[in-house]
């Protein structure tokens, strides 16, 4: 750096050490856990782009496809992680046909944004499919596209999947912003279960998971600094842990971190020797099958949770 | 009736005598309110089993619940300007008499400090009494190496804030009014918390506290006049609870209309 190098405006903020432990400890099992059972998250034999039940397993699958798609990203992970996640991205591809049933889905609901959305997570990794971003190209330019009636968040999510696809065209985020639930900065004793969870999704898509922490406008990143302490404490004491894991990410995903050490460490508590990590406070179940199905997300969830911590304080030393 | 419930239903039975003095409902607007509240306790006088009516179990609750209810019992003097009879002054006095003041030495136990919190504030009101001067409580300051101004754990600082609400007047200056001017958000904290665990009770002293620092000219970092619609429509009708929030209700509107519209009776 040259000394007429510009200084930064404000020096990041470090996450403390303790978060730091507890953030490795957590993806690291997490990934191990999402790897070892794969098989588990494999689409049927036959599966064609209807699918009769989307959120069964194909929604799952994106799910873990996101979070090993940020552990690359995000390039914390040992070699041997970072091994595994590529892993997770090379199995789904293959079980998405390498992106055929993505685009045969595409092309067939043109309305449908989840082909573009579970895309997005490969694309973050350097997979492309040909025909389906010739697809994806033109379905952007329809004005049916643009007009489809979404939830405020949901908008979000599928404007930050065009964006990483490379078809953001001139999407204003905040103005998007304003339209959800977090964007009125509203009472934050009104807040309900479903609601945190939007909540969550609007901080994810507007920072793309902690890669862009100033995508969320800066009144609604000192909104959330002022109330995510009182979320988590609620949300914490009655055992909603894939809540609290999600709170866990919209904190680190903030310009200035909000990671408490103890949120942290009572979560790397309570995960599993084997990396599961339980969606609440009800007994885990003993059948893999099951454990597999009611645990997942939880899982995933603190993967990425913990991917966005690691590379949140590499960037402040 | 246990004799937990019986001090409950006391402390009940106080607490709306207030409340009704404070809507100026009361009868003869600026009537005594303690001095009847004594005299209305199950076998205060007249009973042959109890011919010194301190004695009757009764009366034992009515007194300890003048001490509950402490500064409060002085709110309508001190938001409206009604009277505060020096028959009631040494009715509070008795109050004092019948249970000791509790340790509160920098070593006692935050219920004690607390506790110590309440009577010096129940003994400054007690003070400023016209034409009373039989005050049996020093109104010094209760030993302050306390831990009143580290909000780092909010959640217990919020709650212990919440049973110092009595201390949420306009009335009293001193330290523990000095920490809540400091901590606009961790009580802010409190009560989005309180709500949220549908612990109306505690939400609605902590906005009592929110309410005096906005009567105080200070930022809050959320808009008070919302929670207590909503606490005074989900917060249920226990007197005690409706006597804060006509107390918030004032601090914030500075009008008594607003207060006329909370449940009043106590439940049977």
């Amino acid at each position: 750096m040259t000394s007429s190098a510009p200084a930064p405006a404000s020096a990041p903020v470090a996450i403390p050490a303790p978060v730091t432990a507890a953030a490795r400890a957590m993806a690291d099992r997490a990934l191990s856990w999402l790897h070892a059972h794969r098989a588990l998250g494999a689409l049927p034999p036959g599966t064609t782009e209807e699918l009769t039940d989307p959120d069964g397993v194909y929604k799952p699958l994106g799910e873990t496809t996101l979070a090993a798609s940020i552990i690359l990203r995000d390039g914390m992970a040992g070699p041997g992680q970072l091994a595994a996640a590529q892993s997770l991205m090379d199995f789904n591809w293959l079980q998405l046909r390498k992106g055929d049933l993505l685009y045969e889905r595409q092309l067939r609901h043109t309305l449908m944004t989840d082909p573009l959305e579970m895309y997005a997570h490969f694309v973050r990794c350097g997979y492309r499919h040909a025909d389906m971003d010739r697809l994806l190209d033109h379905r952007v330019r329809l004005r049916s596209v643009h007009s489809s009636e979404l939830l405020p968040n949901r908008r979000l999510a599928v404007a930050n999947a065009a964006r990483i696809t490379g078809l953001d065209h001139g999407e204003d985020f905040e103005a998007l912003a304003r339209t959800t639930w977090l964007g009125a900065t509203p009472e934050p004793w009104a807040i309900n279960w479903i609601t945190a969870y939007a909540m969550t999704h609007t901080v994810f898509h507007l920072t793309d998971w902690g890669g862009r922490p100033e995508g969320l406008p800066a009144d609604l990143t000192a909104y959330v600094r002022t109330w995510l302490p009182v979320w988590i404490d609620i949300w914490r004491e009655v055992r909603q842990w894939d809540l609290v894991a999600e709170l866990l990410i919209v904190g680190a995903c903030l310009s200035e971190p909000y990671c408490r050490p103890e949120d942290w460490e009572a979560m790397a508590a309570l995960q599993h020797e084997d990396g599961l990590m339980p969606a609440d406070g009800d007994p885990v179940d003993e059948d893999p099958v099951r454990r597999y199905k009611e645990h997942h997300h939880t899982t995933v969830v603190t993967a990425v949770a913990g991917s966005i911590a690691l590379a949140r304080a590499a960037r402040a030393r | 009736m246990s004799s937990r419930s019986a001090y409950a239903a006391a402390a009940d039975e106080l607490a709306s005598r207030v409340l009704r003095a404070l809507r100026g409902t009361e009868d003869a607007g600026g009537a005594a309110l303690v001095t009847p509240h004594l005299d209305s306790a199950p076998g205060a006088s007249g009973s042959p089993d109890f011919p010194d009516s301190l004695d009757s179990p009764g009366s034992l609750a009515a007194l300890a619940a003048v001490r509950v209810i402490g500064a409060d019992t002085f709110t309508p003097h001190v938001l409206t300007g009604a009277p505060f009879h020096a028959s009631d002054a040494a009715a509070v006095a008795r109050a004092f008499e019948a249970f000791p003041v509790p340790g509160h030495g920098p070593s006692a136990p935050p219920d004690e400090r607390t506790a110590a919190w309440r009577d010096w504030a129940t003994a400054q009101l007690l003070a400023r009494t016209r034409g009373y001067a039989g005050n049996p409580v020093p109104a010094t300051l209760p030993e302050t190496r306390d831990d009143l101004t580290d909000t780092t754990d909010w959640q217990r600082w919020s709650v212990r804030m919440a049973q110092l609400a009595p201390l949420a007047t306009p009335a009293l200056e001193g330290p523990v009014r000095d920490a809540a001017r400091d901590a606009a958000l961790p009580l802010s904290r409190g009560l989005t918390r309180s709500v949220l665990r549908r612990d109306f009770p505690t939400a609605v002293r902590l906005l009592r506290w929110l309410a005096l620092l906005r009567h105080d000219g200070i930022a809050l970092p959320l808009e008070p006049e919302p929670v207590l619609d909503h606490i005074r429509l989900l917060g249920g009708a226990g007197p005690r609870t409706a006597l804060d929030l006509a107390v918030a209700a004032h601090l914030l509107n500075g009008r008594t209309e607003d207060v006329r519209n909370e449940p009043s009776e106590a439940p049977a």
